[in-house]
């Protein structure tokens, strides 16, 4: 016999994430394109993230230890950023180790040929008051990586 | 839902992943959780989500994923107000079941005045996927007897620790599973 346990998907380990993160914007999307897709730009991290990450210029990583990275990063107005990240297929989280910048990002196959990406970003230094700004640059972020995936089918 | 198999239906199950990671490094990482360290939580997520669904799953049976994400997300959202971090996993193991208890009574009241949208979300009798399945054995019970089992025979709680946490005298955690063991064996090999 077995008994029923739940699953609980990327997306929603993200949601759960983020309460926890009361300066952070959380906003999620559907994208037209499949998971596989969707999730090569995020795990490209060098080449994929900053091309729809638009508070990442650049990302160059340092070390590699299973899931975990230790990564370089170049921001707008030419502020650098150490990040320490945990990655695998349909999550990725990174921060630096004070707290300034905070990023996530998860996503599931939702029907034939869709994903449901979930992304936050936040900063502790901005606190609550940042959090509109945030959410602009999170749709923001959205819309441009569901153009990316669903003109490269 | 995903099932796992344990020896037999009343043996305590394993400890919970993370659970066998030591005491202090436990305590350690919801400290650093409780003053937002992004992957301080991501860490503590991997550990409460499966823990969470495994609470919920057979309480709350086809609300289950329900309950655990509104579950999950409560603990996460009310991290700071955990005093003692060692205690994280019987907290945890608290807001999890009473998620799922409310989660099932409101299935029930829902049922009880019977509503197309959760009669088509329960499992209908004889349906072969889960004819098998303890979910079947497990339906037949009420909530309350289904928190009893999960949490004395699955988390291995004493009959005093359920009581606490149920919050229902401990006369009544010993009646009702004595009935709910009884239901269920006896369904269990009908």
């Amino acid at each position: 016999m077995s008994w029923p346990e739940v699953e609980l998907d990327p997306v929603v380990r993200l949601r759960a994430l983020a309460a926890a993160l009361p300066h952070a914007a959380l906003e999620e999307a559907v994208i037209e394109a499949p998971f596989a897709r969707v999730w090569s730009f995020v795990d490209d991290l060098e080449r994929g993230v900053p091309q729809f990450e638009g508070n990442v210029k650049r990302l160059h990583v340092l070390r590699r230890e299973g899931e975990r990275l230790w990564l370089a990063s170049e921001a707008p107005l030419g502020l650098s950023f150490r990040l320490e990240a945990v990655l695998r297929p349909g999550w990725c989280v990174m921060h630096t180790a004070s707290g300034s910048v905070q990023i996530g990002m998860a996503a599931r196959a939702e029907g034939a040929g869709r994903t449901r990406f979930a992304h936050f970003e936040g900063s502790r230094w901005l606190g609550r008051a940042a959090g509109l700004l945030f959410r602009g640059f999170v749709r923001r972020d959205l819309a441009k990586l569901a153009r990316l995936a669903e003109d490269a089918g | 839902m995903s099932g796992r198999d344990p020896a037999e239906p009343f043996a305590p199950s394993p400890p919970p992943p993370g659970v066998d990671a030591s005491a202090e490094a436990e305590a350690e990482l919801v400290r650093a959780a409780q003053r937002g360290d992004a992957l301080a939580l991501a860490s503590l997520v991997d550990r409460l989500a499966p823990f969470v669904g495994r609470i919920c799953g057979p309480i709350a049976l086809e609300h289950g994923e329900d309950a655990a994400q509104e579950a999950l997300i409560a603990l996460l959202r009310d991290l700071p107000s955990l005093r003692e971090p060692r205690a994280l996993h019987g907290w945890a193991r608290r807001i999890a079941a009473r998620e799922a208890v409310r989660h099932a009574r409101a299935a029930r009241r829902e049922a009880a005045r019977g509503t197309d949208a959760v009669a088509a979300a329960l499992p209908a009798p004889g349906d072969p996927a889960l004819a098998s399945d303890v979910r079947r054995v497990l339906g037949a019970l009420g909530a309350e007897q289904r928190a009893i089992l999960v949490l004395r025979d699955l988390e291995g709680l004493s009959e005093q620790e359920a009581a606490t946490l149920l919050e229902v005298e401990l006369g009544t955690v010993k009646s009702r599973l004595s009935r709910a063991r009884a239901a269920f064996r006896r369904r269990w090999s009908s």
